[in-house]
C-alpha cells in the first residue's frame, strides 16, 4: 500500500514538474533580464576553528568545508559539499599535547533539476531535510550558537536517494515550501545512508516573515522508527532579531526541543556596535525507550542552556564566544566556545 | 510526546494569527498589463527584487553582499534550491542582485 502511494506521488510530482507552464509578457522581460549574467562554477563554503572547553577538557575543533557549484544548463546544476574535521584533543584530557584524526565525509553530491516553477528534482547525496538545523544552519558560519543542538542527531545527516521539493506562491501573503524524499541503504564509508522515506512542509508568511513546518520521517530498515519534527522561524521585519525553534520527537531515540534567539545591534548609536550580536539558546533532551539506539545522542535526560556574543568583522569573518551549562541527573557541566568561523565565494570561471 | 503536541498546537495558532494578520494587508499584484522593459520597469523590478531579498537572504544566514554578477547568477540559483524560494523570489532577487 505505501509502496503504491509513493509510485502514484512519483508519477504525478513527474507529470507536474514537466508541464510547460504558461507566462505573461512581462515575466517573461523579467526573466530575460535576470537571465542576462550566465552562471559559472563556484567553490564557495566554510572554514571555522573553534576551540570548545566541554566540562574542562578542550577540544581544538577546525573545519573546513568546501561547497562546489557546477551549472550544467540553465535548469540542471550540480552541487557538493565535503567536510573535513580535526576535533584534535589533549592526550590526557586536560594535559598532553594535542592529538586526533582529520574525518572527512562528502556530505552532499547531487544533481538538482528544476522541472518547473513548482517542481525540482534532485538526485544522488542530499542533506536530510529533516527539520531545519540540518540544511539550513548547519555550516559554522552560519550558526549563531557553535555547538549542535542535543536533539541534531535524530533523523539528520545525508541520504543518497530521490528528492522532490519547491516554494510555491499559494498568494502573496504565504508560501508553501516542501521537499519529499526517498533514500536507500549505504554503508560504504563516507557515504553512509540510512533507508527513509520522509517529508518535510513549511508555510512561510514573508509579510511577518514567519515560518512554521512539520516533518516526518520513516526508518525503513531495522527497527523501522518513525520520527517526527516540527520547527518554527521568525524574524521581525523593524527589529534585527531571530527567532527560532526545532523539537524532535522519536520514540525509540528520545525527544527534545531548542529554541533560540539572537539579536544583531544594527540600530545602535555607536557604529562598531552594528556588527555585534547577542544570542541565547536553551534545549532539552529526553532519552527514548532503547538506551543506545542512536549513539550520538545524551545517554540521560538533560538540559543546556548558553549565551553568547557573534561580531561579523565583515561578509566573509566572524568571531564568537559563547558560554553554557548543562545539567543532567549525574551532574552539571559548564561548556564554552571561542573561535572564528570565515566563508568564502571563488569564481571558477569570468566572473563579470 | 507531550512537549511536541503542545508545540505543535503553538505553531498552528501562530499559523492562523499569522495568515489572518497577513491577509490584511495584501499588496497589489505586481504582475501589470504587458510591457517591453522600460527604465520605469527596470527600477520596479530593482525595488522588488530589493524588497524581496530582505525578506529571503538574512532568513537563515546574515544577508550576502553583491558579488560579481556571475557569481551571484550561480549562488541565487543554489538558494532557490535549497531556500526553496519561489520561481517569482528568485528572478526578483536575480535581477537585483546581478544589475
Ligand atoms: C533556507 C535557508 C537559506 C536561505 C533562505 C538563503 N540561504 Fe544562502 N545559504 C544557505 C546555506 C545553508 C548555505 C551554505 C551552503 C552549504 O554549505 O551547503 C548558503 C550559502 C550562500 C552563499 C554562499 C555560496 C553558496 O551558494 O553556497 C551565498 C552567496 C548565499 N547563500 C546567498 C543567499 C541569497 C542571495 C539568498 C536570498 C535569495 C539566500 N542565500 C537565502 C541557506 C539559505
Amino acid at each position: 500500500m505505501k509502496r503504491a502511494l509513493a509510485r502514484l506521488c512519483l508519477v504525478i510530482a513527474v507529470c507536474i514538474g514537466l508541464t510547460p507552464l504558461g507566462t505573461t509578457q512581462e515575466t517573461a522581460d523579467l526573466r530575460a533580464a535576470a537571465d542576462e549574467a550566465k552562471p559559472i562554477p563556484i567553490l564557495s563554503g566554510g572554514a571555522a576553528f573553534v576551540p570548545t572547553w566541554d566540562s574542562g577538557d578542550p577540544t581544538l575543533v577546525s573545519i573546513v568545508s568546501p561547497v562546489l557549484l557546477v551549472p550544467v544548463s540553465r535548469n540542471l546544476m550540480f552541487e557538493s559539499r565535503a567536510e573535513f574535521e580535526g576535533d584534535f584533543v589533549r592526550r590526557n584530557g586536560n594535559s598532553g599535547d594535542f592529538t586526533g584524526a582529520i574525518e572527512k565525509s562528502l556530505e552532499y553530491a547531487e544533481f538538482d533539476y528544476i522541472g518547473n516553477k513548482y517542481i525540482t528534482f534532485t538526485a544522488g547525496r542530499f542533506l536530510t531535510p529533516f527539520n531545519i538545523f540540518n540544511e539550513r544552519l548547519y555550516p559554522n558560519w552560519i550558526r549563531d550558537t557553535q555547538t549542535d543542538p542535543l536533539i541534531y542527531p535524530i533523523g539528520t545527516g545525508s541520504d543518497n536517494g530521490l528528492m522532490i521539493r519547491g516554494g510555491v506562491s499559494l498568494d502573496p501573503n504565504i508560501t508553501l515550501n516542501y521537499a519529499v524524499y526517498f533514500s536507500a541503504l549505504s554503508t560504504i564509508h563516507h557515504l553512509e545512508s540510512e533507508r527513509h522515506a520522509g517529508l518535510r512542509a513549511g508555510l512561510f508568511f514573508p509579510h511577518h516573515r514567519l515560518e512554521i513546518g512539520f516533518s516526518e520521517q520513516h526508518v525503513l530498515q531495522d527497527a523501522r522508527v518513525n520520527r517526527l519534527g516540527s520547527y518554527l522561524e521568525w524574524q521581525p521585519a523593524r527589529v534585527p532579531f531571530d527567532l527560532r525553534t526545532e523539537g524532535t520527537y522519536s520514540r525509540e531515540e528520545g525527544d527534545g526541543l531548542w529554541i533560540e534567539g539572537a539579536y544583531r545591534f544594527r540600530n545602535a548609536r555607536a557604529s562598531l556596535l552594528h556588527r555585534a550580536q547577542v544570542v541565547a539558546r536553551t534545549q532539552v533532551f529526553h532519552v527514548g525507550t532503547v538506551a543506545g539506539i542512536n549513539p550520538d545522542l545524551p545517554t540521560i535526560d538533560t538540559r543546556r542552556t548558553e549565551g553568547g556574543l557573534n561580531y561579523y568583522l565583515n561578509d566573509g569573518w566572524k568571531a564568537l564566544a559563547s558560554y553554557g551549562r548543562t545539567f543532567t541527573a549525574a551532574g552539571n557541566s559548564n561548556i564554552w566556545t571561542v573561535g572564528m568561523t570565515y566563508r568564502f565565494v571563488i569564481p571558477l570561471g569570468p566572473a563579470q | 510526546m507531550k512537549i511536541l503536541r503542545a508545540f505543535i498546537f503553538a505553531l498552528t495558532i501562530a499559523a492562523d494569527v499569522a495568515y489572518a494578520g497577513s491577509a490584511a494587508d495584501s499588496p497589489a499584484p505586481i504582475s501589470q498589463p504587458a510591457t517591453a522593459s522600460t527604465p520605469e520597469l527596470n527600477l520596479r523590478w530593482m525595488m522588488e527584487g530589493e524588497k524581496r531579498y530582505r525578506t529571503n537572504c538574512g532568513r537563515c544566514h546574515q544577508p550576502p553582499h553583491k558579488f560579481e554578477p556571475r557569481v551571484m547568477a550561480t549562488a541565487v540559483r543554489h538558494m532557490r534550491v535549497r531556500g526553496m524560494l519561489t520561481d517569482e523570489d528568485m528572478k526578483y532577487v536575480l535581477y537585483y542582485m546581478t544589475h
